[in-house]
């Protein structure tokens, strides 16, 4: 069975006087989930079709296994789509649809009796061969679309959004049942999608794109909690930026001056200094009643609202700089005891809160894993 | 995916049939017009290279178009009926489209139905019937008789530009309801309700908020009913027996078919052609702009 | 539900007020639009049913009725539309031009369509604007261009059935163009990707996904040219050759304009009827492949589109 890497050296796509994918470069190992993540418009489905054979590369290679598959025709390649609706044929039954690859092939008829009985066991659909699509639900119409894409045994599944249409109970169930899909077929997923939450739980590692480039790789946990540029901090959840500005520092640390406030926080290699935007996560700044006793990396501030959203409730909080901060205290049962207009510390631990680079210029030296031994990063960094 | 030459490939075909059997021919009408006349044979010569066009059949019919020509009181007629027939068509087409549109509820298929019934009769089927009702002894007659409307049966076919326009209204209307009511349709309920509640009254709201977004409805279906009934000639012939409300049309038929001069008739078709053309052009330039207005809003 | 004439207390309203009450009911049905809109369809109809009623008539008069009778249709030896061969030869004739209309203008036609609607080249606006040339230009321009064209240039085909068929399916090709197009349109690029992503070759694809799918849309225009064709009138009188080509549009038309029998009316009623079952059957088509795609809510007004120029 195939490996399933994918390798996309300085891929782009041009649109007349638009660029949607801008040399990107991504190294994706077989048998992985991997995500791409970004707003609409950010090139993730261009990518995606391009890797599929829909779109024609502007520039850059498309290595599959180590074949640069960049101008086969799509039905060449060994790769199979899970459309964002679906497309199964109206024409055709569930049986029909799944056996479709296989009977283009041209398969013997017991084999692809087999393999569609396969394949629908898998999905949990045995049973539903003779039904047209019309007359599935919108989980049932996609599980068919996997059945259909996987039967092939195709090195590398590409998923286009395929939750979209659903609705946000139906999407969760699917998400794992997703995940463990993969898991046990054991081939690369590329999964396409705009909800952060969702490539979070899924991916085993995953790109963040904007604008047509990819502003970071890496394992959700290392995105979630080490941003390497505003845009991703702010993509993938609240990110709580300040401004403020750098004293220096090494070996990980820094010093950072919020107006006469002084806070450490961490940074990658590389000594900084001058205007940067720090970045902490709400549910790592802790509250503090108003005289605790003042420790490092305390800022005084005063509560302004309190949002219930279920789980937790936001404390939103304006600092004596003026910005305004949000923490998130889970819901334990206990009021939260800090009400509107209530002074309050700030507690940001250092080992949570992150320098940035002031603009917001992917840049790409920075921001990409590192894919061969010779291609070290200058400033020495790698993602955790 | 597909070969790039796959799908002019797949147009070749239709478009070669319609350069060869649509556009050669309107240029064969050319050719004629601008052509000259055997004088022997009394035959038309077509000139097929345009610099040696010869354009005096086409100034000689201009000159029978102008006031005072031969053709003029035609083109003028033809010009009447088909105003009025638009007015009419649309005074009645358009309550009718609107009313389909907007509030039918449980009839409103079976009300579309009948609206495109009549598309699927032959426009002679239903000239027919008119024919046979507006004859001397016909039910029209009868009626009118006998609710003492007239003294004594009346010869509608006798030569009446009433009965022509009558005809030309219940021959196009059809063409006309469809796309106003496709138009009206379309219009968002939600435009009208703003209306109503920032304090419009019903006429108000549709004065100010119906109508102008219908134009290009109106419009559209302008297009759809003039263009062909300028060049009608069947209806006065059926429904008229009267030399004196023939259209344009019939001027162009006699020159083909009861006279040997199809040169002239030629000349006539590049000249309606050529007015038919600028009335759509001036039709194309107005909804693109009432469409545009629409966009912004 | 009126609140203005009903609900009201024991003290009746003047006539008057009560009368606008039933005509400017905000909540009711504007009453007058539908007085309107249903004399409007008693008007468009009722002619023509009776022309049609009149087709049974026992006598030759189709202005007094006088018992009913199939005579027009088959019983009469001389004059019924069975026996007349002025009659025969018509109807002959027009099926003849409508079958041949169709067997050729639909595969140009969705040849066309499809062509049309996936070339992004630089001739693909001309080609369209071509396209849709024919459904506006007035018919006598049209028959005069081919008349011309068919004594001037094309010589060798003379006026008459083959040049009647030629003349049908000029016009006939842009119906069908636009009737695939829009179903074209409603189907998009995703299923013939889907195939070729499941490894199908592009033949492969076009003949197992978009045919099958567009089939509706190809048997519509099917119907739609052969109903359009069979009441033509214009185009075949103009490139007829005399009797042996007249088609049952142009009987009518003389015989309306001479001596009119009740046959006319039979003659016409049976094209009617034809056509009719033309269009129901394709509706029925359409509806049968199309069951399992309808969307709960999709508006009747999608199809007619058409209009849009």
């Amino acid at each position: 069975m195939a490996r399933g890497e994918i390798r996309l050296i300085e891929l782009s796509k041009r649109f007349a006087e638009l660029t949607a994918v801008d040399g990107i470069d991504l190294d994706i190992p077989g048998g992985e989930f991997f995500s791409l993540l970004g707003p609409s418009g950010c090139g993730k489905t261009t990518t995606l079709r391009m890797i599929a054979g829909f779109e024609q590369p502007s520039a850059g290679r498309i290595l599959l296994d180590g074949r640069d598959v960049a101008y086969t025709p799509p039905h060449r390649r060994n790769v199979n789509t899970v459309f964002q609706n679906y497309a199964l044929f109206p024409h055709l039954n569930v049986f029909d649809n799944v056996a479709f690859g296989l009977r283009r092939a041209k398969r013997p008829k017991d084999e692809v009796k087999r393999s569609v009985a396969r394949a629908l066991e898998l999905v949990r659909l045995t049973g539903y061969e003779r039904r047209k699509s019309s007359q599935l639900s919108g989980g049932q119409q996609q599980r068919v679309a996997l059945a259909r894409a996987l039967v092939l045994n195709p090195a590398v599944l590409l998923l286009d959004e395929p939750l979209g249409a659903l609705d946000a109970k139906l999407r969760k169930a699917l998400q794992i049942e997703l995940k463990s899909l993969q898991q046990e077929v054991g081939i690369t997923f590329l999964y396409v999608t705009h909800d952060q939450e969702e490539a979070l739980t899924m991916s085993d590692r995953l790109a963040v794109m904007n604008a047509g480039r990819v502003e970071q790789v890496g394992a959700p946990r290392a995105v979630y909690e080490d941003p390497r540029t505003l845009f991703v901090a702010d993509f993938l959840g609240v990110s709580n930026l300040m401004d403020a500005t750098a004293r220096g520092g090494g070996h990980g640390h820094c010093r950072v001056a919020v107006e006469e406030f002084e806070l450490e926080a961490s940074a990658g290699d590389g000594v900084m200094t001058g205007p940067v935007k720090i970045v902490i996560r709400p549910e790592r700044v802790e509250l503090e009643p108003h005289g605790a006793p003042a420790g490092r990396n305390r800022l005084p501030g005063m509560v302004e609202r309190l949002v219930y959203v279920g789980a937790a409730v936001q404390v939103i909080v304006r600092v004596a700089t003026g910005e305004t901060l949000q923490a998130l205290v889970q819901n334990t049962g206990r009021a939260v005891p800090y009400g509107r207009g209530t002074p309050v510390q700030l507690h940001l631990p250092a080992d949570a809160l992150r320098v940035l680079p002031a603009t917001n210029r992917s840049d790409r030296s920075q921001a990409e894993t590192p894919t061969l031994p010779e291609e070290r990063l200058p400033t020495g960094s790698r993602s955790r | 995916m597909y070969r790039r030459w796959l799908w002019p490939g797949f147009a070749f075909p239709g478009v070669l049939w319609l350069v060869v059997l649509f556009v050669v021919p309107f240029y064969a009408v050319l050719a004629v017009a601008l052509g000259t006349v055997d004088p022997i044979l009394s035959r038309p010569v077509p000139i097929w290279n345009p610099l040696e066009w010869n354009v005096g059949w086409v100034v000689e019919v201009l000159h029978r178009l102008a006031p005072g020509g031969t053709f003029s009181g035609v083109a003028v007629r033809t010009v009447e009926y088909v105003a009025i027939s638009l007015a009419l068509c649309l005074l009645v087409g358009y309550p009718v489209a609107y009313y389909i549109a907007r509030h039918a509820g449980r009839t409103r298929n079976a009300l579309l139905i009948l609206l495109i019934l009549p598309f699927w009769i032959s426009y002679l089927m239903r000239m027919l019937a008119w024919v046979n009702l507006l004859s001397p002894d016909g039910y029209v007659n009868r009626f009118l008789v006998f609710t003492h409307a007239l003294g004594q049966p009346r010869d509608w076919l006798g030569g009446h530009p009433s009965t022509v326009i009558l005809a030309l209204v219940y021959g196009y209307i059809p063409y006309l309801i469809l796309p106003l009511y496709a138009a009206l349709d379309r219009i968002d309920r939600s435009h009208l309700e703003a209306a109503r509640d920032l304090g419009a009254s019903p006429f108000s709201a549709f004065v100010h908020v119906t109508l102008p977004l219908s134009k290009v409805g109106i419009l559209g279906g302008a297009v759809l009913i003039t263009l062909p009934m300028f060049g009608d000639y069947y209806t006065p012939n059926m429904v008229s027996s009267a030399p004196q409300t023939s259209m344009i049309g019939n001027q162009i038929d006699l020159y083909f078919h009861g006279g040997p001069q199809p040169t002239i008739g030629a000349a006539i078709t590049v000249l309606l052609a050529a007015f038919l053309t600028v009335l759509m052009a001036y039709y194309m330039w107005t909804i693109h702009r009432a469409s545009r207005e629409l966009q912004a809003a | 539900m009126s609140i203005v004439a009903e609900g009201q207390p024991k003290e009746r309203l003047p006539a008057w007020s009560r009368f606008r009450g039933w005509t400017t009911n905000p909540w009711g049905r504007p009453r007058f639009l539908v007085v309107v809109t249903w004399a409007y369809v008693l008007w468009s109809i009722v002619p023509v049913l009776i022309a049609i009623q009149f087709s049974f008539n026992a006598t030759r008069s189709r202005t007094a009725w006088q018992g009913f009778s199939t005579r027009w249709y088959w019983g009469d030896p001389v004059d019924s539309v069975w026996h007349d061969p002025t009659l025969r030869h018509a109807l002959v004739q027009s099926l003849k031009l409508a079958s041949a209309d169709v067997l050729i203008a639909t595969p140009i036609g969705v040849l066309l369509a499809i062509g049309l609607a996936r070339w992004q080249g630089r001739g693909s606006r001309a080609s369209n604007f071509l396209m849709l040339f024919p459904l506006v230009t007035p018919e006598i321009v049209m028959g005069v261009s081919l008349l011309l064209v068919f004594t001037q240039v094309f010589t060798f085909v003379h006026t008459g059935t083959v040049a009647q068929i030629l003349g049908h399916v000029t016009f006939s090709i842009s119906y069908v163009v636009v009737i695939v197009r829009g179903r074209l349109f409603s189907i998009g690029k995703q299923y013939e990707e889907a195939a070729a992503d499941l490894g199908a070759s592009p033949s492969a694809a076009l003949v197992r996904v978009l045919f099958p799918l567009l089939m509706p849309a190809i048997v519509a225009g099917a119907a739609v040219v052969f109903a359009v064709s069979i009441d033509d009138f214009v185009i075949s009188q103009w490139l007829s050759s005399g009797g042996g080509t007249d088609t049952v549009p142009i009987q009518i038309y003389s015989a309306t304009r001479a001596a009119p029998l009740p046959s006319t009316n039979a003659i016409a009623s049976v094209m009617l009827v034809v056509t009719l079952g033309a269009i129901a059957l394709a509706f029925f088509v359409w509806r049968a492949f199309t069951r399992g795609e309808r969307r709960t809510g999709a508006k009747p007004t999608e199809s007619l589109g058409v209009f849009e120029i």
